[in-house]
């Protein structure tokens, strides 16, 4: 990579990036990101839901400094308190502060999240372009098998499996995890049954190059677009798939601040004291449209079939 | 350097049987251009298909160099017989960048001095080395067919497959990437197979050719006898008018040739 | 030009402009076009890039956005088409003017029966009885020689080859009897003799009925032995235009490139000579 510093300050960064011939591969590469990047950003929804789920990020981050309470502090004296100065969303029937508990609670939220997205897509992303690329009886039996996961509705798997390992957040991940898989695995085989017969992939096993190459350097870089974009648009659900487990006490246990968990918590005193159950309702409904939001601008990027990169 | 007896491909089972090719014969000594000639459904790209090792349901006799072929190739047959596809846009990976397209096989196959290989056989088939970096996106049709031809190159085969390698080309195009493979064809002494429609790239690049209608090889001739408009076989001669351009009178004279040949 | 002065013109074309702004500005693919038709076969020939097809879609307002299409005139048989409005180019499409495509595939409803398919195409336009359609539909099967009319007009789009399939395209644009056919790569997906043999049907409805007929293709050596004018264009300007049988005698350097660079079935395997573009020609043009 011979000195781009040089070139980027003399003809301009953008000039750098946007440069049709590329000297290097980094800059071939950060051209196109900045190209993905100018196609998303003239989408203003999805901005919107870009900046909700970096608001969501860093208030993960920083949730011990911009908490005012400790989420878990209960000062009984202050119970079921409306919105004030001192507890901008009021406080819960143990006089904790609402407002340090959703915060708290989103990384909660983001924990789920991740860990469900980090093993459920590579599992299916793994299951579907091989059962895609061999074809045949490994096609069928793996497909089989996710059509038994798909057979059940995806909450009701996640209640079995939940009521068979315990209740408990980990275990509510591992459920959800298991039941997100199988839709992934059926997009990456239908996206591997359009590229294994394209020419390129003909010219790359001329080249003498073995299946797992073929699988991992070739499709599985064009499935994971689609990929990205379908587990973007499904987090809103698995935050609601683990707020409802949450809610029926079965996802994250008492005093954790998760926000289903809040809500049902809050349901109780819902007609006197409705801002316990709505507040953590509110965080979910925002975060789940972030997530929707970024996914559908991610779409327009990112989807070879909807055109954006040609 | 090529020998074909009696090549048979068969596609499907039962009702859905498909004979694409049947019992085709030809030999193509080292150095020479064989031309394939056909409509679609000929059968001719199924040839070469067989040939290169993309369709393994053949039976029949392929001999390459000298050495009788199985349905599965090892890697040094990849090194021997490379292949150019007829459509550029779908040839490439569209996530790779050349750069990229033409490391893969030196990876695939252990060649020292990759970074010197790829910027020779760049310049080689006329891309300087600011091509080396782009995304196809970022290539027109005919710079795409050169990097194709590039990448079926960088293992220094000596024998290219080139299936219908200009048709989606423009005409000035054409002539640029037809006169690219003439000139490799010299330098490194390469023997090729080229499937066509056109009568007049066949007429321009071959020394033999042979006519596949319905799967069957109607004729084989010498170049020399297409040139002199004495093809024997009916079909060709009415191949040979069509390519001549539009002629109402000619057209009402053309007939239907069936599966029988 | 002076074939078009003996009869009055049946489409005026003058300065055609075809912009499409994008982020790197704006990008100029048809730069002021003018030509006049009569009632004869005129050949738009042009590599990709060249604008041929999109002169050919902005006469029937079809240049998709963010295309804008400017002209200092462009009329047809009397009619302004630019001051047309929707329902009156509604009408003049398919009615008067009508539009072949490339593939059929993409042209024809896949679900819909070929046979009501062409009928419908009639009865957009001409109030007549279902049965009356249907008679037409099967005629106009036959004109362009399908052998079995009744049997491809059960058929699904699916079902037919690709030369029928165009046959089928021909028969429904031709069915409403149009005043002009515009014919964007009607036979280039084909084989050559298929190709040769639906020209021929196209050929001799035109010649019967007296229409006129835009033929756009990339393919010099075939509009030149079919049409009686072809027109030259590359990078959204004219070149040249010349009668088809005194193409040989064709004067413009990109035409006599475009010629020459054609491999010949009587060629000797030498090089052939490449095309040497002049940034000149796309400021005189024509």
């Amino acid at each position: 990579m011979s000195g781009p510093a040089q070139e980027v300050k003399s003809i301009g960064l953008r000039a750098w990036l946007l440069s049709s011939s590329p000297a290097s591969r980094r800059q071939a590469r950060l051209g196109r990101t900045y190209l993905a990047w100018l196609a998303f950003q003239s989408n203003h929804l999805a901005v919107f839901g870009l900046s909700i789920v970096v608001a969501l990020i860093l208030l993960a981050i920083f949730a011990p400094l911009v908490a005012p309470y400790d989420p878990n502090a209960q000062v009984l004296a202050d119970r079921l308190q409306f919105f004030s100065a001192a507890h901008p969303f009021g406080t819960d029937e143990l006089g904790r502060d609402i407002f340090s508990r959703v915060i708290h609670g989103s990384r909660l939220t983001l924990y789920i999240v991740i860990l469900v997205a980090v093993i459920a897509a590579p599992i299916g992303l793994a299951v579907g372009t091989t059962a895609g690329y061999f074809g045949g009886w490994v096609d069928k039996v793996l497909m089989r098998i996710t059509d038994i996961f798909l057979a059940f509705p995806k909450l009701v798997l996640a209640l079995a499996l939940v009521s068979a390992l315990g209740p408990g957040i980990e275990n509510a991940i591992i459920a959800i995890a298991i039941t997100s898989w199988p839709p992934y695995a059926r997009i990456a085989r239908a996206e591997t049954l359009t590229i294994r017969n394209s020419d390129f992939i003909s010219a790359v096993r001329l080249q003498g190059a073995g299946r797992a190459r073929i699988i991992w350097s070739h499709i599985v870089p064009l499935c994971t677009s689609s990929l990205i974009v379908r587990v973007t648009l499904d987090m809103a659900g698995i935050i609601l798939i683990a707020a409802g487990l949450g809610f029926l006490g079965l996802g994250a246990q008492p005093p954790l601040p998760e926000w289903g968990a809040m809500i049902s918590a809050g349901r109780n005193v819902l007609l006197n004291q409705w801002w316990v159950a709505t507040v953590p309702g509110v965080a979910i409904f925002i975060v789940s449209l972030g997530f929707n939001l970024l996914g559908d601008g991610l779409r327009d990027v990112l989807d070879p079939k909807s055109g954006g990169q040609g | 350097m090529i020998e074909v007896e009696n090549l048979n491909v068969v596609f499907g089972h039962g009702a859905d049987r498909v004979h694409a090719v049947r019992n085709v014969t030809f030999r193509v000594p080292e150095g020479a251009t064989f031309g394939l000639v056909g409509e679609s459904g000929s059968g001719k790209s199924t040839v070469l298909r067989a040939l290169s090792g993309l369709n393994p349901d053949w039976s029949g006799r392929i001999c390459i160099a000298g050495e009788d072929q199985t349905r599965r190739r090892d890697k040094a047959f990849y090194k021997l017989a490379q292949m150019v596809f007829q459509d550029p846009y779908g040839s490439l990976h569209p996530r790779h960048t050349v750069d990229r397209i033409l490391m893969e096989p030196l990876a695939i196959h252990g060649f020292d001095e990759p970074d010197r290989r790829i910027e020779q056989v760049l310049g080689e088939v006329g891309l300087g080395p600011s091509f080396r970096f782009r995304y196809p996106h970022q290539l027109s049709g005919g710079q795409r067919q050169r990097v194709a031809v590039a990448r079926a190159l960088i293992l220094e085969p000596r024998i290219l497959l080139l299936d219908e390698p200009t048709s989606a080309l423009d005409v000035s195009v054409q002539a640029e990437v037809l006169n690219l493979l003439q000139r490799l064809k010299k330098e490194r002494g390469l023997t090729y197979i080229l499937v066509s429609h056109n009568l007049s790239v066949v007429g321009h690049m071959c020394d033999d050719l042979a006519v596949m209608n319905h799967g069957l090889v109607v004729e084989e001739l010498a170049v020399a006898q297409l040139k002199r408009r004495e093809p024997r076989h009916p079909y060709t001669r009415q191949l040979m008018v069509a390519s001549l351009g539009y002629d109402r009178a000619a057209v009402d004279k053309f007939e239907d040739f069936g599966a029988e040949g | 030009m002076e074939r078009a002065k003996n009869e009055k013109p049946l489409l005026t074309i003058e300065d055609l402009k075809v912009d499409f702004p994008t982020r790197k500005g704006v990008v100029e693919a048809v730069r002021g076009i003018s030509l006049s038709l009569g009632r004869e076969k005129l050949g738009i020939v042009g590599e990709s890039g060249s604008g041929k097809s999109l002169t050919g879609r902005s006469i029937l307002r079809l240049v998709t956005r963010p295309g804008v299409v400017t002209a200092r005139r462009l009329e047809f048989d009397g009619i302004d088409l630019q001051r047309a409005s929707e329902a009156q180019m509604r009408q003049i499409r398919g009615q008067r003017i009508s539009m072949v495509m490339q593939d059929p595939k993409f042209s024809l409803n896949p679900v819909m029966r070929v046979g009501e398919q062409i009928a419908e195409a009639y009865r957009t336009h001409q109030k007549v009885a279902p049965a009356e359609a249907r008679r037409r539909t099967l005629e106009m099967l036959k004109a362009v020689r399908i052998r079995d009319p009744e049997r491809v007009a059960r058929a699904y789009p699916h079902e037919v080859s690709g030369g029928m399939g165009q046959r089928i395209m021909i028969a429904m644009m031709l069915i409403p009897d149009p005043d002009l056919l515009i014919a964007d790569e009607p036979t280039s997906a084909l084989d050559v003799t298929v190709q040769l043999q639906v020209l021929a049907i196209l050929d001799d409805l035109v010649t019967q009925r007296g229409m006129g007929l835009i033929l756009i293709s990339h393919d010099l050596n075939l509009v030149a032995s079919f049409c009686d004018r072809v027109i030259i264009m590359y990078a959204g300007r004219v070149m040249e235009v010349c009668d088809a049988k005194n193409l040989d005698a064709a004067q413009h350097p990109y035409t006599r490139g475009l010629l020459n660079c054609l491999p010949k079935i009587d060629g000797d395997g030498s090089s052939l000579p490449v095309l040497r573009r002049d940034p000149a020609w796309l400021e005189h043009g024509q």
